[in-house]
Parts: C-alpha cells; structure tokens; sequence
C-alpha cells in the first residue's frame, strides 16, 4: 500500500506527470503574456488559446530524427538530457506547496531543505556546461565556456539575495520561512531589494534575455545545444520549463509568503503566485536587449552583489532590533 | 591559441550566405576573411538577352529591399541614352516611391538591428509600424516589394486624391513612431551597451576603404549623391544630410533613424507640390549607340551602374556596382580587434544586401579543393563557349 | 542610466488588441489596383503579338491555330508570370487586365496554365484622348 502511495507521488502528483503539465502550462502562460507585451498573439490555435502549444512541440520533438554526431562522447551526450530532468524533478519536490501542515511533515521537508534546493538549482548549470563540452562543436564550446562564466556572475547574488529572509526568519526550511511569514506579512517589506536582487539572478540562471548569450541564436547558433534533435532536445526544453516552475516556486516561498490555506486553497495560491513571478519575469524578459558575457559579470559585481549586501545587512540589523 | 571559426555561409546571423572565416584568440576577433558567390545569379549576362524594357524588371529583381533603387538606376541611364526626359509629375511619383522605399528599408534594417542585439520587443514594435509603408506602397503601386512604377520615360500608375491623403496620414503617425524609436534606441541602458564603441571606423579609415551610405555618413563625412548630383527633383526639396561623429554601430543606428524623419519630410512636400501633367513619354525601341553611368542614393550607399549600347534593342552591357560592394573591405577593417559576441552587429551596421553584391571571384575545385582566381575575360570567354552566341531559344528550354 | 525605458509602451501594449491579423480566419482585401494574374478578354484582342514580345518571364503564349479564319490560342502560364503588368501596358486595344486574386500556389505547375481560343477582333486602336498640356520637366 506504502510502494503505491509512493509511486503515485512519484509519477502523477506531485511528481512527472503533474510536472509535465505545469511547467508546459507555465511555458505557454509566458509565451502568451510576452506576446501580449509585443503587441501581437502569441500561439492561437492549438487547443484554445493556444494552451497546448508547448505540449503539441514536445510531442513533435520526440518524433524527429535523433542524430548524434561521430566525434561526441556518446555516453555522456546521451545520459545528460535524462540527468538534467531527473535533478530539477527532484529540486520540485522540495517546494513547500505539498509539505503546508508543519505538524505532519513529509518527507520532503526537512531543516536546510533551502539550501539542497539552491544546490539542486545549481547542477542545470553544469549540465549544460558538460552538453557544450561533450558535443565537441566550435560554437557549442564557445557556449559551454559562456554558461560557466555566467555561473561566475550571478550565483552569489542569488545566493545571497535567497538566504536574506532565512536569516530573518531565523530557519533554513522552507516550510517554516513560508509560515514566519504568514504569520508577520509586514515583514516581508524589508526584503524587497532581495527580492528585485533574486528576480535578476534568477533570470540569469534560467538564461532569459538579458542573459540568454549562452544561447544566443544570432550569434552562436544553438549555443550548447546546438547538436541535441530529437528525443533528448525534448528533454532538456522540459528540463528548462520545470526550472522555470521550481525557481518561481522557491521566490514565491521565500519572498511572497509562501503558499498558506491548505491543500486545495494553498494550491491556488500556489500558481497565482507563481504566475505574479513569471509575469515580472516575462515584462523583464521583454523589456530588455542581450548584454554582453563580459559585462554580465560586471553589472553582477558592480551592482547586484552590492546590493545583495545591502540587503543582508539591513536583515541583520532588523533582526537585531526585533529580539 | 587562434583558431579558425566560421561564420557562415549558413548562419542565423546572416540573410543571405557569405563565407566569413574568422582567425579568433579567445574571445576576441585578430584576422577575417570575406567569401561571396554562393548566390550568384549571372544576371549581368542575363540582361544582354532582354529588350530594354524587360530588363527594369529583371534588374529589380536583384534585391528585394531595394529593388526600386537598381530599377531606378537603370531607368535613369536608359532615359539618357535615349534623350528623353520624363515629364515632372513622372519625377515627383518616381522619387516619392524612391522616398518610401528608403523608409521600409530604414526601419527593416532597424529592426533586424534589434533582433541581432536580442531586444526582441523592439525589433516586432518597428516591424509593425513599417507594415504601415507596405500598405501604402502597395496602395500606389499594386504591390508590396517589387514595386514595378518605373517605365521608360516615366512611371506607370498614377496619384489620385484619395492616395495623397492617405500618403500624409501614413506619415504623420510613422513620424510619431520614429521619434519614440529614437528616444528608446539611445536611452535603454542594455540596447546602448550593445552597441557603442562596437565597430569602430575612423574618418580616415573610411575614406580611404571607400565606405559609402549610412557607414561613412556615421564617420562624420557628409557625401550624399542627393546633395552633390542633384537629378531630377532633388535640387526643388529642402532636406539635410543626416551625420553623426561617434563612428560606431549606435551612429550609424542614429543616422538611418535621423534619414527617415527626413524623408518624411521629404515625402510630405512631395505630395503637396506634385504637379499636373502626363506620366509618361513616348521612348523609343532602340536607343543610339553610347555609354552612361547612373548614380543612385540607394538605401544603403551610392548605387551606380553603367550601360553601353550598340543601337539594338538590347544593352550590350550592364555593369552593376552595389553599394553593399564597397563597405566590405570597412567591414573587414571593423571586425579586426572586436568580440565574438559583436560580430552579427558590426555586420549587419552596414545593412548588408549581399544578393545585391555577388561577385564570383575565386572559383575552387569541389575534389581537390584547390583554388583558382577567375578574371572577367575568362569567364566571359566560357560563357559566350558555353552558348555560342545563340539567341534566346523560345518555348525550347521550358520543360513545363 | 534609465532603466526600463521601453516598459510603459509594453505595459499599455497588455491592454490594447493585438495588431496581428488572423489569418486565414480574417483577411484583408487587396487594394484596387492590385496586380494579381493577367487575363485575356478575347474579343478584344487583335493579335499584335506585343505582349508576347515584352513579357520579361516568357509567360504568354500566342499561336495560329487555323490561318483562313484567324483563330489564335493563347497560353498564359502563371507559373512563370512575375506578375508586372507590363503585358497590360504593352497592349493596345485594353485586351489584357489582371485579377485581384493572390492565393493562387498550388503543388504541381501543369495546373497553372489559363487557355483561350479566339478569332482575332478587328477593334480599332483608339488615339489615345487628348491630355492637357504638360507641365515643363526640369532641364
């Protein structure tokens, strides 16, 4: 009875299937709001409103060809696709929506759970490094090498940025930050520059202009898959659309006060404050041009980190003040 | 460590194929070298085959964006070989086409700028407005590209009422537009950090590679076939030359965005002042034997073409010097000394019409790969070889 | 340094109907001097052969069929047509006009040929109308 309550967990909810069908859901609402930006449709006619546009690609890509070029390391080119999707499934299950009731935790929910989900949000990175790396291609290296770079610029930021309203809240689980705030809305005031520092950095990570040169089609081609087709490109675009889910889901526990009000009504909240943040991430998206690898990092070290700082102290300080 | 990396001749960057090889170190470009060909057409050999009057349309034919500029280049040249003279309502509808056609191919390249910059939401809010320019061209010429007004001895359709007014409205609302345009192309911090400093061309430099259009006019030198040649109506209009000094990409954005608000002047003092009267002259089938060369401000620089004929009814040679042609070697000077992530940019900065441009230079061997530089007498010499001198086999060559 | 300068165009841009045209639910109608496909009205036309000689693409094809009573055939293969209307302009008598029909692709070309049999009319060519004086060009 145990083994299929788990493996219900593990494949529908909220596990891959329900996975599946957020992160295209969410992929189709930022496909359409950034349309909605520019003026024009977006995707119309594939089931109404065009919802199931991202489904009807992935279902496309798993029937093209699959080529893997002669010089590629073969095992490695093939296993990382199916890696990649593993760890950001796993980095899901993390998110507070399904722990809501501190009394009876389940077994997702542990103290320092915060910081295994910014690790597991860290590994994409480096499995698109190792894809670049392995497809031995000019312009797939040259992406490789810009991913890694781009690691170099923001990840402190964010780090930092994340870890401020932890340190106000006085745990790192993610379930009791969310209640801290639920039960003292007020002080979610003073992380606002964290949260403008995380919604930048986590815009970098998921490598949306500004910051989407490690795959700038102008300039590179593919970027570091530029040699992936078929089967495993379709992995690796729902490995990006389920990144797109679990790093809304950490901001809009950690900044917006989590998801309170049980399982139906926490759910709700649970995907009107994921989209509030896909929002502010498509109009950022939208509003920008592609910058340049080297001035990314020196915007994220002449400014971001600064302010992340700033925003670390002012917890520090207000944390004190408050005990 | 340098290493070789191309860029081309199937790229997202580029519209049209061009070999580019790039000797890289790091990130940073040390050498490039151009390849053209891979789109050549023949289509100077072609023109010696068609009348005179088939030929304005095979020479639109050698570009879309400004096919109204070689059309036109041609039509000036055959008018003078012929001493015909079109009448002035035939000149104001010319050059008014003339006018629009450079304000579709300013904001096209505008937004394509924004597109290789990766400021997405400026590239489809550009493309919008120009749809206003086709919907007007199409209004007065039947078409959207290829707009075919030209004849020889004047144009073909002519401007009713309804048109006019709806020219001046079209252009009131693109002038708003293009001041908003200008406002966001200088003032978003990302869009500007892409693109200052990128592609630098001193005045010098300029002058002495030739470069021509927007490229030079960035570079601060003020040339302009409107303002030195005056033909036609260009001398009755007043207008500025649009030149900025900062000799990078961002000038040259400025200077195109800058032409554009003057051609709407341009444009609107046009349909208040177009004249009454005939639009066309009766021309003749055979011209008298001569040669003419025929300059043209073409969107992108000077266009110039030379006819020469021998009093048939077909030229018996048109040469056709793109401006694309000529800021290749600035391009190559820019390129030298720039990032990876620039190359698209300082490219597409000079508005690359590479169809417009194809020379088939080096011809290399598919086996062997050996080389072979091909001078214009031998390839003439194969071609005449190749067809003996036949005319034109009628409803022989068609399989269909 | 302004940030997010184009950001107040976006966010009205949420409010306001998208400018793109849905096609091929909507479409839009050609303007009136559209220049689709050429057509023949045959009675017309007197055979001069004019258009045949100026057509840029080869496209239309004028043959004898019967000499004694002057019959002709003419072939327009619109597959090969540019669609200038230079034919429209060469003729004389007004013989040819085009269409303003733009959808006319098709998967094989030997579907896109228009055909007409006619006995060539004995139209008088008109002088052209008497236009008010010209203006003077320029020098």
């Amino acid at each position: 009875m145990a083994v299929l309550r788990t493996l219900l967990y593990l494949f529908i909810y909220p596990g891959l299937l329900f996975l599946f069908i957020y992160g295209t859901f969410c992929e189709w609402f930022d496909r359409k709001v950034y349309a909605r930006f520019q003026n024009r449709m977006g995707p119309t006619q594939t089931g109404k409103f065009g919802i199931l546009q991202p489904v009807a690609d992935f279902i496309k890509l798993l029937a093209k060809e699959d080529v893997v070029p002669d010089a590629v390391d073969k095992s490695l080119f093939s296993a990382l696709p199916a890696v990649g999707l593993a760890v950001v499934s796993v980095a899901a299950l993390l998110l507070p929506v399904w722990n809501f009731d501190l009394n009876v935790p389940g077994p997702t929910s542990f103290s320092g759970d915060l910081i295994v989900l910014l690790y597991l949000l860290t590994l994409p990175t480096l499995i698109f490094f190792l894809a670049g790396w392995s497809s031995t291609n000019l312009f797939s290296t040259v992406g490789a090498a810009r991913v890694i770079t781009m690691l170099f610029a923001y990840e402190v930021p964010l780090f930092l940025a994340v870890l401020s309203p932890a340190i106000l809240a006085g745990s790192w689980r993610l379930a009791e930050i969310a209640a801290f705030y639920q039960h003292r809305p007020l002080l979610l005031l003073p992380n606002l520059i964290g949260f403008f520092v995380a919604i930048i950095a986590v815009q970098a990570k998921l490598e949306r202009t500004p910051f989407d040169i490690p795959h700038a089609e102008t300039e590179i081609v593919g970027g570091t898959l530029t040699e992936y087709s078929g089967k495993k490109l379709a992995l690796f675009r729902l490995m990006l659309d389920i990144e797109l889910v679990v790093s809304s889901g950490l901001l809009a526990a950690v900044f917006l006060g989590g998801f309170p009000g049980g399982a139906i009504l926490g759910f709700i909240n649970f995907v009107i404050k994921t989209l509030f943040i896909i929002l502010i991430l498509s109009l950022l998206k939208a509003m920008t041009s592609r910058i340049r690898i080297d001035q990314v990092v020196a915007f994220s070290w002449k400014y971001l980190a600064p302010l992340a700082l700033v925003q670390l102290l002012i917890v520090i300080i207000l944390k004190g003040v408050l005990t | 460590m340098k290493f070789q990396i191309p860029i081309g001749p199937q790229h997202p960057a580029l519209k049209e194929p061009l070999g580019l090889k790039m000797t890289i170190e790091g990130e940073v470009i040390r050498d490039a070298d151009i390849r053209l060909g891979y789109n050549h057409r023949g289509i100077e050999k072609v023109a010696e085959q068609k009348n005179w009057i088939q030929n304005i349309y095979l020479m639109e034919r050698i570009c879309g964006i400004c096919s109204h500029s070689h059309a036109t280049c041609y039509v000036q040249g055959a008018e003078k070989l012929m001493g015909i003279m079109p009448p002035a309502r035939a000149l104001y509808i010319r050059y008014m086409v003339s006018e629009l056609e450079r304000v579709h191919s300013h904001l096209l390249w505008l937004g394509v700028a924004g597109h290789e910059a990766g400021f997405d939401s400026f590239f489809m809010y550009v493309w919008r407005d120009r749809e206003i320019v086709m919907d007007l061209l199409e209004l007065i010429s039947g078409n959207r590209v290829h707009y075919a007004i030209n004849t020889i001895g004047g144009v073909r359709r002519d401007l009713d009422e309804s048109q006019k007014t709806k020219i001046l409205e079209g252009i009131k609302t693109l002038q708003k537009r293009s001041e908003y345009y200008l406002y966001i192309g200088v003032n978003e911090p990302s869009f500007v950090a892409r693109l200052a400093g990128v592609g630098y061309l001193s005045k010098e430099q300029a002058m002495k590679l030739c470069a021509t259009g927007p490229t030079a006019k960035a570079s601060g030198i003020d040339r302009d076939v409107r303002k030195e040649d005056p033909y036609a109506v260009y001398d009755e209009l007043e207008f500025d030359i649009a030149v900025a000094d900062t000799c990078d990409v961002l000038g040259r954005t400025v200077v195109r965005i800058k032409e554009i608000l003057q051609s709407y002047t341009m444009i609107e003092q046009m349909v208040k002042k177009l004249p009454v009267g005939d639009i066309t002259v009766k021309a003749p089938r055979r011209p008298k034997p001569g040669e003419v060369v025929a300059r043209y401000e073409a969107p992108r620089g000077e266009n110039i073409h030379y006819i020469k004929s021998n009093g048939s009814d077909r030229p018996e040679r048109l040469k056709v010097r793109a401006p694309t042609l000529a800021n290749y070697a600035a391009t190559i000077e820019m390129l030298k000394s720039g990032f990876i992530a620039d190359i698209p940019l300082i490219f597409a900065a000079i508005d690359p019409c590479i169809c417009c441009a194809e020379r088939s230079v080096v011809l290399v061997d598919a086996s062997s790969g050996a080389e072979k530089t091909v001078p214009m007498s031998e390839l003439r010499r194969l071609g005449i070889e190749r067809h003996k001198n036949s005319p034109i086999k009628r409803n022989l060559a068609w399989l269909y | 340094m302004k940030i997010g300068v184009m950001m107040p165009e976006l966010l009205r841009a949420l409010f306001k109907k998208p400018a793109t045209v849905d096609y091929p639910f909507v479409r839009l109608a050609p303007p009136p001097d559209f220049r689709g496909s050429p057509f023949l009205k045959p009675e017309l036309c007197i055979a001069c052969l004019a258009c045949e000689r100026d057509c840029p693409a080869e496209a239309i094809e004028i043959l004898s069929t019967n000499e004694a009573e002057k019959r002709f055939m003419m072939t327009i293969h619109i597959d090969r047509c540019i669609h200038c209307a230079q034919c429209v302009d060469s003729c004389p008598t007004d013989a040819m006009a085009m269409d303003m029909i733009f959808e006319i692709a098709d998967v094989t070309r030997l579907r896109m040929k228009k055909q007409w049999e006619y006995v060539r009319a004995t139209v008088k060519i008109k002088p052209p109308p008497a236009k008010p004086p010209a203006s003077p060009a320029p020098a």
